[in-house]
């Protein structure tokens, strides 16, 4: 049973089914974030180790992190991403609907930053970084799973309970 | 007998607390969902606002946007930005090919950068002129502009007019006002109209550069820069290197405009020659 299905087939009453999907989706959003965060990590180290980030797949890491889009306001993206990353995993452990729409405004920011500066590598710098690719990727994932758990996670998860997965 | 009809009635207010309790509970869940959906919407609205604030301020920033100065370098009426400040700070300071300063100058300062690179204009603009006045006007620092050109097109069209200037022995003026008005990465911005402007700003003999800028040995000299940015390991730009004369250079691990970095890196190396 997807968690979709699960989340669907919850009965009006107990809201059991439900809750075990977004237990399932809270652990996908861990597993993303965590490796979100070290993507960023990977690359906020690069980019002040001024060394040569590994980058197959026919990627120019340099040619992107030489860019001016490399930086916002002056600080480097890989930052900003590692900070996003690390709000994103720490909404995960904070129980009430106030961190629900944190992980979700987030990511939903991290999503539409990531598909502009994708669309500036595809477009503009004419070259391509997997690790800004994978980083993109695990963004818009997260976005689909926070927005999700934000819309159908059970009631009974949104007060101050104490929320261990 | 007479309990059939009471059980009927039972069963008919069963059946009317039944349907009372599914009703509230499709009410309930019905404002649910408006609140979580208004909450939603609330959450994309703010999310589109923060991302289209963060696209507006990437890319330069603010006032200083890179698509805001090719116009800056080829409307201009009179003087271009950046030629006077590049003379001013060159002015009698000994050029050859891409060397700058007196050739026996204890030090040495490698300069690694592609003319596209934002970053090294922010060291030829917030860091270079500082380090000039104080070290090359002072003879302690011949520096050497290496110039790697793989961000695309209009790097390689910039640098072969940069080995033209080098010819002229002036390729220091001409690096320095380009940064002035560099313009956004590879949007075709090198045009022969832009360099000729550059050239004339920067004291280069237009015709000469252009004739020489489309020979083949224009590809020379960043071709050497890419064997000589292997050599040291050089795997972004700008990379500075520095060290005593014929000794061993180190990359200066700073900012680009971390100008004190740059001032200790190469005191250290000025201590090494004396020494």
């Amino acid at each position: 049973m997807t968690h979709a299905a699960s989340i669907q087939a919850s009965p009006d009453g107990e809201r059991r089914p439900g809750a075990i999907g977004d237990r399932h989706l809270r652990l996908v959003a861990i597993v993303l974030a965590l490796i979100g965060l070290g993507v960023a990590s990977y690359l906020t180290y690069v980019h002040y180790e001024d060394i040569r980030p590994v980058c197959g797949l026919g990627g120019d890491c340099i040619k992107v992190q030489s860019s001016e889009w490399s930086k916002l306001a002056g600080i480097p993206v890989a930052v900003l991403g590692l900070i996003g990353y690390a709000i994103i995993l720490a909404s995960l452990f904070v129980p009430g609907e106030e961190a629900l729409i944190a992980g979700a405004l987030t990511s939903l920011v991290g999503f539409g930053f990531s598909a502009y500066l994708t669309y500036r590598e595809l477009f503009t710098i004419d070259a391509i970084c997997p690790w800004c690719v994978a980083s993109a990727i695990v963004m818009t994932l997260l976005a689909i799973v926070t927005t999700t758990r934000l819309l159908l996670s059970p009631s009974d998860q949104r007060g101050a309970l104490p929320y261990v997965g | 007998m007479s309990s059939e009809p009471r059980q009927t009635r039972q069963q008919r207010r069963e059946a009317a607390r039944t349907a009372r309790v599914e009703a509230e509970r499709a009410q309930a869940a019905a404002v649910q969902r408006r609140r979580r959906l208004m909450t939603l919407g609330g959450v994309l609205a703010a999310a589109a606002i923060v991302v289209v604030v963060a696209i507006v301020v990437s890319g330069g920033g603010g006032g200083d946007k890179a698509s805001d100065r090719p116009a800056a370098a080829q409307n201009a009426s009179g003087a271009i930005p950046g030629q006077k400040e590049s003379s001013e700070m060159l002015a009698g300071i000994p050029q050859q090919g891409i060397y700058l300063g007196k050739p026996d100058a204890p030090v040495r300062l490698v300069e690694f950068a592609d003319l596209q690179c934002p970053i090294c204009r922010e060291y030829s603009l917030q860091a270079l002129p500082q380090l000039v006045q104080d070290y090359v006007r002072t003879g302690k620092v011949r520096m050497e502009f290496r110039n790697l050109s793989f961000l695309g097109p209009d790097s390689v069209k910039a640098g072969r007019a940069a080995a033209a200037a080098a010819k002229q022995n002036k390729l220091w003026n001409f690096a320095h006002v380009l940064y002035f008005n560099q313009g956004e990465e590879n949007s075709g911005y090198v045009t022969p109209q832009f360099i000729d402007r550059i050239d004339k700003a920067a004291g280069v003999d237009a015709a000469e550069a252009d004739a020489f800028a489309k020979s083949a040995a224009s590809q020379e000299p960043l071709g050497a820069a890419n064997t000589l940015a292997n050599q040291y390991g050089v795997n972004a730009t700008p990379t500075i290197l520095v060290g005593k004369r014929g000794g061993t250079l180190k990359a200066v691990d700073a900012d680009a405009t971390d100008v004190g970095a740059y001032k200790s890196a190469i005191d250290a190396a000025l201590g090494q020659a004396a020494g």
